[in-house]
């Protein structure tokens, strides 16, 4: 899976989280206070996300020691979690 | 279903065994599933790879979990400055690390229900600061402050978790102490005397039903303290 199908998977995933209620981008950022995500959404995101890596035959896992990192974390920007899914989907 | 993990001896034994006896669909997660009678899982809690595995298979099995029940446990009896590092180890591995590999590895399950109901296992020797059994204490303490933070953070999902901290029980894990020994613990409950291994059963019930939707977070101390 490439970056670009990545992220069309995750914006739906957000979109579906938040009700078709926000504009998302692949800037929009996934935690801190700018996100539109609280913690319990970005749950319900990444289990989402699980299920779809589980369509696509591969392992999504969401842990990291980094999460709430505002530099490191997966979760910093839609693109960053693009770009992590689709790591792990070719992995 | 409903998910035990020790489920081949002592308190994950019994209450496999009245689960069953209630019609339950129970799956144990056991170290080895050898001649165990019951639908089981081989699992070893204290290693995260064995408890990933073992969550992908439940997953694939495509049931609702009603419950998981934390019930595989060590125990020592020993005072600190006597307890070898390898025990130390293997009890904080076992009881606090095990009960969180198992909590997080199968919540996800759970929170796509929005529903469930996790129990923990810790002992009245921490509310009590039991002598003789501090490094234990100290790995069910932490189970104690694990669960009530887990509770708050699956409470969105109507998942709930809690704590059972049950006194001396006669199990495998009480081998070698005395009555007298066991009297001395159990004159400082609330309730003085000794429970048995179907009260804590009784509780587990209590738990897993939906008449008990409004606790979470909560460590239900058996005879009291």
């Amino acid at each position: 899976m490439n970056i670009k199908q990545a992220a069309e998977i995750i914006i739906s995933a957000i979109n579906d989280t938040l009700g078709g209620k926000a504009d998302v981008s692949e800037e929009m950022k996934l935690i801190g206070g700018e996100s539109l995500l609280d913690s319990m959404k970005l749950v319900e995101v990444c289990l989402i996300l699980e299920d779809s890596a589980d369509e696509h035959g591969f392992e999504f896992d969401w842990t990291s020691e980094a999460t709430m990192s505002k530099s490191r974390s997966m979760f910093r920007s839609v693109a960053a979690l693009a770009e992590e899914f689709s790591n792990q989907s070719e992995a | 279903m409903i998910i035990v993990t020790g489920a081949s001896r002592g308190l994950g034994q019994a209450i496999t065994e009245r689960l069953i006896e209630k019609g339950e669909d129970v799956l144990g997660l056991v170290r080895s599933v050898n001649d165990l009678g019951i639908d089981a899982i081989e699992c070893d809690v204290s290693d995260y790879e064995s408890v990933k595995n073992a969550s992908r298979k439940v997953k694939r099995l495509k049931k609702p979990v009603k419950a998981f029940i934390n019930a595989a446990g060590v125990a020592s009896m020993n005072l600190a400055v006597t307890t070898n590092e390898s025990t130390v180890q293997k009890l904080i591995q076992t009881n606090l690390v095990g009960t969180i590999y198992c909590c997080q590895l199968f919540a996800p399950i759970m929170l796509r229900q929005k529903y469930g109901s996790f129990i923990n296992f810790s002992t009245i020797a921490v509310a009590l600061a039991l002598k003789g059994e501090s490094v234990y204490a100290a790995s069910k303490a932490g189970v104690e402050s694990f669960t009530r933070t887990f509770a708050r953070e699956m409470a969105d999902f109507n998942v709930r978790a809690n704590c059972i901290a049950p006194g001396p029980i006669r199990t495998d894990l009480l081998k070698g102490i005395t009555d007298t020994q066991i009297e001395k613990i159990t004159s400082q409950q609330v309730i003085p005397k000794q429970f048995q291994k179907s009260d804590v059963c009784d509780l587990v019930e209590l738990l897993i039903d939906t008449k008990a939707a409004s606790l979470s977070g909560q460590v239900l101390n058996v005879g009291g303290v």
